[in-house]
């Protein structure tokens, strides 16, 4: 699970900022890091749904990074 | 209604008035068993009848007898018996016109009575046609895209009346893409009963039917909503077959895109391309015949005798139709030379109003107003599209997000179509790009029209 999850917001990375290079568990998935911005970060919300069915931006925390995001399928 | 089949059935009574793949029925036919069923709804009494079936003729004729006398019919979508049955209750129908097996008396609500249609068609005509009735309503349900179905009221003389500009044309060849519960099937209708025309009227009434009946029943007129005619482009260039040769294509019922327009005047070189602007409420406002998406500013500058004006108001079309409907069911009747506002949010740009979108279909993207039509005019232009619906994705992140289903071409590369969607839209500002693009089947339409409303 982890692995397709790294997978797919690495996909999702190379796509809409390819300038970002490579992608790690810890980088800051905004501002200095990635730098997605809210509607890009929308767009991968949507992805991970019709990836996962579920989607982590949906909880009351928002995951800052991409173990956030792993750790929200992990886990649940 | 009724005045058009007695002036067909008098000047050519073996014209063919509804023409299908296994019968064609003329003018005097037609008159003969709607003169038989309006002798037998003088009998029956009732003042109002649902009528539940989708064969053309019998269909006509019996809206035509109601139109002589004065009885109110609903014609019921083609849906099952349980979705049948809820319309009766809600629009207070106490008799049901039908053959159909599945709507057995024992079928329905206490108090209400089943009358079999074949009956009242075979009744012999009883008496020499009088005067026709001045109050001649007449029930049409709308599709309920925006909710729960509303009944629009209206009245044949008014519907008589939007025909008059019709000339006569005996050769024409009218295909029904509508249902005749739609208003759109019965604008159609009118129209091809006022010319003397012929009604071709496969079943059912989806692009692939109605592309074999082009080809094989004489077809040279159609009119449909554009999403139709996108899927029977797609048809046509699957199947590889002789392109029909269409004399008139007239779109309505949803906005027009620029580029299908250009489409449809290349693949029927010989034909007219036409659109109409109308709706179940306001009737027709007419036709434009210049091939350009939207419509000429002129008709913002009809004046005040003009049955229909428009004007424009904070981005939205207005309407003022002495054609139009009575008033909603269950509702005070609405004041003809009353301005009501259509729903339609409009541009004007180099002397067109360019249609936007529904004022319901807005996308609100972060507090970002996106009109879907735009995106999905420059999708439908991308190679391998069939069809393209745009609208709103609910998103924790933003509200909603622009999301796109696409179908695609056979065969198509759809990683490829992907990646030309996002470069199509690349230019458009941020909250206007689709963020979710997904592959389907099939899109989600309502009377051939795109819904571009996320489903609950």
């Amino acid at each position: 699970m982890q692995d397709r999850v790294e997978q797919v917001v690495r996909e999702f990375v190379a796509r809409v900022k390819p300038e970002a290079g490579e992608v790690t568990v810890e980088t800051p998935l905004y501002a200095d890091g990635v730098g997605l911005d809210s509607l890009e970060a929308a767009e991968l919300s949507a992805v991970l749904e019709d990836e996962f069915g579920t989607d982590p931006f949906q909880g009351d925390t928002m995951p800052e990074t991409l173990n956030d995001i792993v750790s929200f399928y992990v886990t649940a | 209604m009724i005045e058009f089949l007695r002036r067909g059935a008098q000047t050519r009574p073996e014209r063919p008035a509804v023409v299908t793949h296994d019968l064609t029925v003329s003018y005097a036919e037609l008159l003969a068993m709607a003169e038989g069923a309006a002798t037998a709804l003088s009998e029956l009494g009732a003042d109002r009848i649902a009528l539940a079936d989708h064969e053309a003729a019998p269909v006509i004729a019996l809206m035509a007898a109601a139109a002589a006398t004065g009885v109110e019919v609903c014609l019921l979508p083609p849906d099952g018996a349980e979705q049948v049955l809820d319309l009766v209750g809600r629009f207070d129908h106490t008799v049901v016109v039908t053959d159909r097996d599945d709507l057995p008396e024992s079928a329905l609500p206490a108090g209400v009575r089943r009358v079999g249609l074949a009956g009242l068609l075979a009744t012999p005509a009883q008496s020499a046609p009088g005067d026709l009735p001045a109050h001649r309503p007449h029930l049409v349900l709308t599709t309920g895209t925006t909710g729960a179905p509303r009944g629009v009221r209206h009245d044949w003389g008014r519907l008589v009346r939007s025909t008059a500009h019709v000339q006569p044309a005996g050769d024409e060849h009218w295909l029904l893409c509508f249902g005749l519960h739609q208003f759109a099937g019965l604008q159609v209708l009118l129209h091809v009963l006022a010319a003397g025309a012929t009604l071709v009227a496969p079943a059912p009434r989806r692009p692939r039917e109605g592309l074999a009946a082009m080809r094989a029943l004489g077809v040279t007129h159609a009119s449909a909503t554009p999403t139709y005619w996108r899927f029977l482009l797609a048809e046509l260039r699957a199947d590889g077959g002789p392109v029909p040769q269409l004399r008139q294509i007239t779109l309505g019922g949803e906005a027009v895109p620029g580029p299908l327009l250009g489409e449809l005047a290349t693949t029927f070189p010989d034909a007219h391309v036409s659109q109409v602007y109308a709706a179940s409420e306001f009737g027709s406002t007419g036709s434009m015949r210049d091939r350009r998406a939207g419509l000429s500013t002129a008709v913002l500058e009809r004046g005040e005798d003009a049955d229909v004006a428009l004007k424009v108001v904070d981005g939205e079309l207005w309407i003022r139709s002495r054609t139009g409907m009575v008033g909603y069911y269950g509702e005070p009747d609405v004041d003809a030379e009353e301005w009501r506002p259509t729903g339609d949010l409009v541009a004007v740009e180099d002397g067109r109003l360019v249609f936007l979108g529904r004022s319901s279909e807005i996308i609100n993207v972060g507090g970002v107003k996106v009109h879907p039509l735009v995106i999905e005019e420059r999708i439908g232009a991308v190679a391998g599209v069939d069809v393209a619906r745009v609208y709103g994705r609910r998103n924790p992140m933003t509200g909603q997000i622009v999301a796109v289903e696409v179908v695609a071409s056979a065969g198509a590369d759809t990683t490829a179509i992907d990646a030309a969607i996002r470069a199509a839209c690349a230019d458009l500002p941020s909250a206007s790009r689709p963020r979710s693009i997904r592959f389907v089947d099939e899109v989600s339409t309502t009377g051939s029209k795109i819904v571009r409303r996320e489903a609950p």
